[in-house]
Formats: C-alpha cells, structure tokens, sequence
C-alpha cells in the first residue's frame, strides 16, 4: 500500500521509526523540541520521545558535531541536525578532520555511526549563507558518506538506512523540495545507500541528477523529443560509477547537471570517472551543469541566473547529441 | 601514610613507577627519532609526567580519555596502553595500536577506552562531551577526562566543550595543562590569571593546581571525577606544569631564557621531587629504586624490539578502513 506525503513528513516518519526501532538513536540540534525544527523535520519527536533523546542544543554546529562525534563512539547512534548545510564549515574542523578521519587513523577499531542532517539548496531566497549545496565539500573528505534525497520515497528510504549505517553520514535534504508530494509505501522500508538509481530508462542520452536538479532534468528531457535515461545517484559518495557507466555504455553520451557550483564540483568528478574509466563508451564530451562559479545572490532573479534553469539543462542535453 | 606523603605506600609506589616508566620510554624514544629509526616527529613529556600520572591513576577502567595538548605518549601510557603497542605505532608497524594509520599523534584503543587525540588542537572537548552523554544515557557512572595544553583554551571549540557540559550538567573533567608554552607564545601573556578561571561565568567547579606535584594532580582528580560520578556535573583543573623539553624534537627553543629553564628543571621536575620526597619520607630506598628502574628498562627494551620486528604495513592497507563495507543495505 502506498499514499502520497510531503517530501519533508518522509524525512520526519524515518526520524520517528528510526527513534522508535532504536533506543541509542538520540536527536540534538538547534530548535528541534517543541519548535520542531525550521522545516517541521522534528516536530512531535521531542513529545514522543523526551528531553533526554531529543535535545535542543545551545547555539554551536561545533558542539553539535563534536558531541555527535564522541556519543557515537562512546555506543549511541546520535543524529546531529545543521538547520542549514552551510553551517557545516561552522563547524569545519569536526566536520572535515575529526569526524571522518578518527575511524581511519584508529586503525578501523573506533566506529562513529552518526548522521548529520542538513537541509541544503538554493531557491527560496535565503541568501548566499543559507543556499548552498556542499555535497562537493563533503565529497572530497573520504570517510563520509555524503547522501542526498529527490523524491519523497528517497526521503524516507534513504534517511531510515542514513540512521542504520555505521559510517558518518551527512545526509542532505534538498529545501526547495520540502513541501513536494510523492507516494511512498505505508511499510517500512529502506534503501541500499551507495547505490545509483535509473529513474527512467532510454537510449539516447544519460543525464545524471539529483535534488531539486533531477526534477528540472526530467522537465528538460520531457521538453525534447529525445530518449533520455535519467540516473539519481542518491549516495554521492561513495559514488555507484557502474550505474552510471553501463548506462553511458549503452547511450554514448552524458550530462551531469548538480547545484556545486562548476569549480571543482562534483560534475566534473561523476565525468571524469567515466572519461578515465569509460571512455570509448562515449560518443560525445560530457556536459556538466552546476551553479555558475558565483556565491548564490539574494534578488530571485539573480538567484535563478545563477542556478541551472530546464532551458540550461535542456540545451546541455542537445548539445551532446 | 608517610609524612610529607598524601597517599598510601602503595599508591605512592605506583605513582613514582609508572612516572619512572614515562620518563624512561621517552628517553629512548628521543634517542630512536634521533637515530631516524621513528619516522614524523615526536613531542616528549618532560615536565608533564606527573600531571599524566596523577591523572590516570585517579581514572577508573570504564573512564574515558580523551587527549590533548602536545604532549601524548605519557597520557597513553597513563591510560594503560600496552608500550609494544605505543612503541609500534610510533614505528608505523602493523603492530601499533593503530596498526600504524595514526602514529604519534593519534594513537587510540577504544577498548581501554582511549579515545585518542584531535591533533588539530583543541578538537577533542567536544567529542569527550559526547562520550560523557553516551554514558550517562547508558545508565553507567562512567566520566570523560579530557585534557587540553594552555594554547588551545584560546580556540572556540573548548568554550563551546565547557558551554555544553555544563549546559546538561555532564560528567566530564577538563584538565588544561598549562606548561606556560604554545610552542614559542607564553601563557602569560593570555588575560586570565588561571585558565581554569574559564569555568567561572559558566559556574562550572574550577581550580588550578601545582601539576609538577603528582599527588595533588592525583588528589584533585580523584575528587572531580567522584564528583562528576554523582552527578555534580563537570570540573575545569588547570594543571600547572613546566615543559621541560623542546615543543617538539628539533626546535632550538631560542624563545626561551636559559637560566629560568634550568631553575625550572631543578624545582619543577615531577619525577625528580616525587622521588626525593619518597626517599625522604622513608617509602622506598635508593635500592628499590634502581630495581624498578631495572624492571623498566626491561619491558622498554621489550617493546622497542617489538616495535622493531613488528611487519610493516601492505602498501594496500592503505585503502582499508576508509568506510565500514558494505554500506547500509549495499548489495543486498
């Protein structure tokens, strides 16, 4: 059975099964008792689970990710919540060398299964410090799992196995998607992590996608008259290359679109696996589409310049066929 | 108790050995690196033994530690982590307790609860903190100790540790052992007349203490953590101390003045006025003395030739523990 349900009561039914599974899954962030969080991600969890596995934290992405560090270590299974991802480089130094290093230079004898939550995205106006997409960041710090959502069902999936895992895991819930309905199944569920998914099948062009860029892609695609396979990375790293490998194998051609910006962003990664691994299996150069190497403005109109628009996608798409 | 001796024979026994036993290592180690026999760099103890000393022995098994400051070896050791191991880690060999990814500055055993060193400085209040909060939400009266040098009380991080610990009231017990040096900048060049005095607007318990004296770290300790066991909630201890070495193996210390630092080395070495104030009180004999130092010298010796024999790491090995394969649900 199945019902539709907002992409961000997904997130908040994995937070409250996962709480409900688990006693060592433990909530801290900003605002997420009775507030609820920014997005109503955390609403209900403070009432039905109480002050001691949901806490509001003083004003500290440091603490946050700091004490979910050391509460994974010491057995709990602590979800941090950033109420923005840029707020990961306030917390820089825990997020980039002690969480995803500690495991690897204990020598594998020290696990932190924690997750970080963070909605990211641009699109609602919040300005350049409240609008970015730092999966590109996170990527490049091997020791995280960095995984994304696009679809309700991803919400849920995704996040409820995010929980489970026992790597680091930042998970990134895109904010324009909040309020975006979907089916998903009245069972639980989860979904594999690590592994890509193919949305749509076709013959003439792999386009690669996630977040609120997948949705755009699709409309792009819907737009030509041509055989689009639309491939959801879901986990961005480690990244599934084979997914997206056999599918250029069979399509010849590839553009990956994504809401880094184009310098060093994790376009240019997801084609260069393929070029370097791949590359007789292409018919044309990759494309790559992101954010144009510019912080993200304020003004709606500047800000929707600077994202990648359907007309963008749609001329990356026939410019490789 | 002996006069002019806070403790009983034994604990003071114990204290001057495993004090002997810091120093001891050290100076082998020191001659090793020298040699070029341990790859990296190396920060030596001296001056710190008494404050790791004093420290360790007042934690319980099930007690966390959570490193800091530069001075390391003395605190593994302190924590109960085998020599071989420590010795091998400094090596790089598979033997290490890191199995050789961490070296000097990392090394880690979460079995003894070590849970190893934010090399960055300053990074590891925090993740003690969440230590502190898994064992209180276990129901255990386990604490967190986390040490920290003078340098890093200045980075944010360690006043965000001190907010939050005292914000849920955890069982966590910050020592700051001040050696008067972050590298070449002194402490007293920072506002506060005691570090510890950072406790203060967050009403957290915070006292500083003459950490040259191994019994008073010991005895100040001891009663933070039984404190924090019953629910009293966090300590701040300024350990004051004397770096009696270079910052690391190689600096010249041209920072320095060269009589204040051998007036230090005469009143302020831990080792040398625990042992005579032993001596004095009539605990131990010059023979007993030299018989543990000949106990030591044997188990270094020991672990050195571990270290040595232990296999270097498959260049592969490098690729292992990046992340727990599969990931949730991978493959299935």
């Amino acid at each position: 059975m199945t019902r539709e349900i907002t992409y961000i009561e997904a997130v908040a039914e994995a937070l409250n099964e996962e709480m409900a599974r688990d006693e060592d899954v433990v909530l801290f962030g900003e605002d997420v008792e009775s507030f609820g969080g920014n997005f109503g991600e955390t609403a209900g969890l403070y009432e039905e689970y109480g002050g001691k596995r949901v806490r509001n934290t003083p004003l500290s992405e440091i603490g946050i990710a700091g004490m979910a560090l050391g509460a994974a270590v010491g057995g709990l299974r602590p979800v941090g919540e950033l109420q923005f991802a840029d707020f990961a480089a306030t917390a820089g130094d825990e997020i980039f060398n002690q969480i995803p290093k500690q495991p690897y230079v204990s020598g594998g004898k020290l696990t932190a299964p924690l997750t970080i939550f963070a909605p990211s995205g641009a699109g609602i106006g919040a300005g350049a410090q409240h609008s970015q997409s730092v999966q590109s960041w996170l990527g490049n710090v091997p020791g995280w799992v960095v995984v994304t959502a696009t679809t309700p069902y991803d919400a849920k999936g995704l996040f409820k196995s995010a929980i489970r895992d026992d790597n680091p895991v930042f998970f990134l819930p895109h904010k324009m998607l909040s309020e975006t309905k979907g089916e998903v199944p009245e069972e639980e569920y989860t979904i594999p992590l690590g592994e890509a998914s193919v949305e749509h099948a076709g013959d003439d062009v792999t386009v690669v996608a996630t977040q609120l860029m997948f949705h755009r892609a699709r409309e792009a695609a819907a737009n030509l008259d041509v055989d689009v396979e639309l491939i959801n990375p879901r986990t961005f790293a480690p990244l599934d290359t084979d997914t997206i490998a056999a599918s250029v194998e069979k399509t010849g051609k590839l553009v990956v679109v994504d809401e880094t910006v184009e310098r060093y962003g994790t376009q240019g990664h997801i084609a260069n696996e393929v070029v370097e691994n791949h590359f007789f299996s292409l018919d044309a150069p990759p494309k790559t589409i992101g954010v144009k190497d510019v912080p993200i403005p304020f003004s709606p109109v500047l800000e929707q310049e600077v994202l990648p628009s359907v007309e963008r996608i749609q001329a990356g798409i026939e410019s490789v066929l | 108790m002996a006069d002019n001796v806070s403790v009983d024979d034994e604990t003071a026994t114990h204290l001057l050995r495993k004090m002997l036993r810091i120093t001891l290592a050290e100076d082998e180690i020191k001659e090793l690196y020298g040699d070029g026999e341990i790859p990296g760099f190396v920060h030596l103890d001296y001056g710190h033994q008494g404050s790791h000393v004093g420290m360790g022995a007042a934690m319980g098994d099930g007690d966390w530690l959570a490193v800091g400051g530069a001075r390391l070896v003395g605190q593994y050791m302190a924590k109960g982590v085998p020599l071989t191991e420590i010795m091998a880690e400094l090596y790089g060999k598979t033997g290490g307790s890191n199995k050789g990814t961490g070296g000097q500055m990392h090394v880690s055993d979460v079995d003894r609860k070590l849970y190893g060193h934010a090399a960055t400085i300053g990074s590891g209040q925090n993740p003690a903190v969440g230590l502190a909060l898994a064992e209180q939400m276990k129901g255990t009266d386990n604490v967190a100790v986390t040490t920290i040098g003078d340098g890093g009380t200045s980075r944010g991080s360690f006043h965000t540790a001190l907010v939050f610990a005292a914000y849920w009231s955890l069982p966590v017990v910050f020592i700051i052992e001040n050696n008067q040096w972050a590298i070449s900048t002194p402490a007293e060049a920072l506002p506060p007349d005691h570090l510890s005095d950072y406790g203060e607007p967050l009403h957290i318990h915070n006292e500083s203490i003459d950490g040259s004296d191994v019994e008073e770290v010991y005895n100040t300790v001891s009663a933070a953590i039984e404190r924090a066991r019953n629910g009293e909630g966090p300590s701040v201890i300024e350990s004051r101390v004397v770096r009696l070495g270079p910052h690391f193996e190689g600096d010249k210390q041209v920072y320095r003045d060269e009589a204040e630092f051998e007036r230090l080395k005469r009143e302020k070495d831990p080792v040398r006025k625990f042992r005579e104030r032993l001596l004095d009180a009539g605990v131990l004999t010059e023979d007993d003395v030299d018989g543990m130092v000949a106990e030591i010298e044997a188990e270094i010796e020991e672990a050195v030739e571990f270290a040595r024999e232990s296999p270097e790491p498959e260049p592969s090995a490098a690729y292992e523990n990046v992340y727990r394969l599969p990931l949730y649900g991978q493959g299935e």
